[in-house]
């Protein structure tokens, strides 16, 4: 059976974009070839050229629709041992073939292969062999071996293009700037771009978008050229350049939701936070306003806590926001001791105050803290020692 | 093969033989080839215009005040002189290098032949240069000459193990126009040793603390002034330009059918 089972096959990042279907490109070569061979009479005709050329077809040419040609029907075979596959998957599974789908066919291969494997491009899969294979550049140079752009020999042409492509960008800021002063005009500083809730694309994106692998020093040279593209007066009028390498940055508090206060029997406003958890803590936690301060913890007072300190930390956050003794607390803890507990509440009364104060509150209290959940868990024992950390005591003598 | 006519073709006719003292718009009439009735392989045609010693007219592009107006003539101080250098040297002022523009004429009279001579026969023509100040000029003329450029960090082996570094066999530059021979003060660009390895010719702006021995066209003169770089630039492209068009000329190839095949 040739179903093409791939373990963890390896997607390679660049090319993608190239070569949807290299058997096109191809084509247009090989028809452009016979053009060109063509070309000769053509001309005759109309212009009585003085001169005709022997058309050559270059070495890295030749290669490459040696390449190209192989490369076509390798995808063939494999193509039509994928749809004999499948066809023989959906045979074992029972169904027809004909409307068997890439979702039925992972179904499948996890139900008939099942795998422990952690890593998810570890476990077998089947997928058409255009996702599986690695997709290949186009040639990037005509028939007689002319590569096509102009800084190809430097390897990383597009990066290096773009890098001049800012430069231009900014020569004719410049130029813009000189003319305007000239006249006695400034650039407006009201539509200076404002560059704060942006950055640029990271290495990642910018190396997706180039399709080419460039290293931490040219993405510095990159982020640098266009900080100074920015930073000149007059770079609002190649907003359009920027933007296609800016992205918005989210801002950390508008990003969590707050919820909205429902109302009890007695009309009075409450926010229950579940899920607030602190070591092996967990509990959950209503504030409810008005109220007079008071606080209930699994049925008791404050005392419940029998330390200062687990007391301080529930207090915490009212005193921070100034709403001890407007509010009403109730909480409901389990698991852990008094430290973990104590913080699982103080979290909770924190996130739920944000729906009773105002935006500038909740912003100092992110800033304090309180909003960060503590994700610090206790830290194992290990052998040859007395705890965590901390050695047996021993003297050489 | 190419080169090796190339190279002989301009020994015997260099221009520095024909004409010692070069006048503008001397000769404007281009040597012409007698229309036959049916056209000639152009390879027949490459190796007659080779006899000719200036097919391109290219002595007509500049006057030696042209280049002294850009600057060409302004040396190094003496103590970095390259002793390979002093032939070219018409004196010191101030402690400053002069260079005898005459014969910085000549020699790049035989470099902008040359390069008119590869554009004629479909050669790839690569500009170097490693001075970040010019290195944008030297880009943006190749890309209106329609020629190649390279002005960032030389990563080694893109000649000599070229299949590997670009995954494929590759076509190689068949002449490379160094705009500055160095990667900084003191070390030679490593494409210049490179080339002469490829057998690839090159055309060097050679300073007075370079070394032209590699060089296969060595043009004396300043290698760092904007304002030379781009006379340079302006006359290498417009050789490269003159050469393509002689081509497009004689094949009868229009404009249409040119950038339908590109």
């Amino acid at each position: 059976m040739a179903v093409a089972l791939r373990f963890g096959s390896n997607f390679l990042k660049n090319n993608i974009n190239y070569v949807q279907n290299i058997c096109r490109i191809t084509d247009s070569y090989t028809a452009q070839i016979q053009a060109s061979r063509n070309f000769g009479t053509e001309v005759t005709v109309k212009a009585a050229p003085l001169a005709v050329k022997k058309q050559k077809v270059s070495q890295a040419m030749k290669a490459y629709l040696e390449r190209a040609r192989e490369n076509d029907e390798f995808m063939k075979t494999q193509k039509l041992e994928y749809q004999i596959g499948k066809r023989h998957l959906a045979n074992m599974m029972g169904e027809d073939p004909e409307t068997f789908t890439q979702e039925d066919i992972d179904n499948a291969i996890e139900y008939l292969f099942p795998s422990g494997l952690f890593d998810k491009r570890a476990r077998p899969l089947m997928k058409s062999p255009e996702e599986v294979f690695p997709a290949r550049k186009a040639a990037e140079f005509d028939e007689t071996g002319r590569p096509f752009h102009s800084m190809f020999y430097t390897g990383r042409p597009n990066f290096f293009k773009l890098l001049y492509d800012i430069v231009e960008e900014m020569n004719n800021l410049n130029d813009l700037e000189e003319r305007m002063l000239r006249r006695g005009t400034r650039a407006d500083p009201n539509q200076k771009v404002d560059f704060t809730g942006f950055q640029w694309l990271t290495k990642d994106q910018l190396e997706a978008i180039l399709v080419e692998q460039i290293n931490d020093l040219e993405y510095t040279n990159f982020t640098n050229a266009m900080d100074r593209l920015v930073s000149l007066p007059f770079s609002y009028k190649s907003r359009d350049f920027i933007n296609k390498f800016a992205k918005p940055l989210l801002d950390q508090t508008k990003q969590l939701e707050i919820p909205k206060p429902q109302f009890d029997a007695e009309g009075r406003q409450f926010v229950t936070t579940y899920e607030c958890l602190r070591k092996t803590a967990r509990g959950d936690v209503t504030v409810r306003l008005p109220g007079t301060g008071k606080i209930t913890i699994n049925g008791q007072d404050i005392t419940y806590f029998e330390e200062l300190q687990s007391r301080e930390q529930v207090l915490f956050p009212l005193i921070f926001a100034e709403m001890l003794g407007k509010v009403d607390i109730e909480a409901n803890v389990e698991g852990g001791g008094p430290s973990g507990q104590a913080g699982a509440i103080r979290w909770g009364i924190a996130m739920s105050l944000r729906s009773f104060v105002d935006q500038e509150m909740v912003e100092s209290m992110r800033l304090a803290g309180l909003l960060q959940r503590d994700y610090r868990r206790r830290e194992r024992k290990k052998y040859g020692q007395e705890g965590a950390r901390r050695k047996y005591t021993w003297k050489k003598r | 093969m190419l080169q090796n006519s190339l190279k002989s073709g301009t020994r015997i006719f260099t221009y520095r033989n024909v004409c010692a003292i070069p006048k503008r718009l001397q000769q404007t009439q281009v040597a012409t080839n007698t229309p036959a009735t049916e056209p000639e392989n152009i390879a027949v045609i490459e190796e007659r215009i080779l006899k000719h010693p200036d097919y391109f007219q290219v002595h007509n592009l500049f006057t030696v005040r042209d280049l002294f107006n850009a600057r060409v003539h302004y040396g190094h101080k003496e103590g970095s002189l390259d002793d390979r250098m002093r032939p070219y040297i018409y004196g010191s002022r101030l402690g400053h290098l002069i260079f005898d523009l005459d014969i910085t004429a000549a020699h790049l009279r035989d470099a902008l032949n040359i390069a008119a001579h590869i554009a004629f026969r479909d050669g790839i023509i690569l500009f170097f240069n490693r001075n970040a100040l010019n290195a944008h000029l030297v880009e943006k003329k190749a890309i209106e000459a329609g020629e190649f450029s390279h002005t960032r960090f030389w990563r080694g082996g893109i000649f000599t193990n070229a299949n590997v570094q670009f995954g494929a066999v590759t076509r190689l530059p068949d002449l490379c126009i160094f705009l500055n021979t160095q990667n900084n003060i003191l070390t030679q660009h490593v494409a210049v040793r490179d080339s002469a390895k490829m057998a690839i010719p090159t055309i060097g702006i050679v300073d007075t603390n370079c070394n032209p021995n590699l060089i296969t066209y060595p043009v004396p003169g300043n290698d760092d002034s904007p304002a030379a770089i781009e006379l340079y630039c302006n006359l290498f492209k417009a050789a490269i330009l003159r050469g393509k068009e002689k081509r497009k000329e004689l094949l009868g190839e229009t404009e249409n059918t040119n950038s339908s095949k590109s």
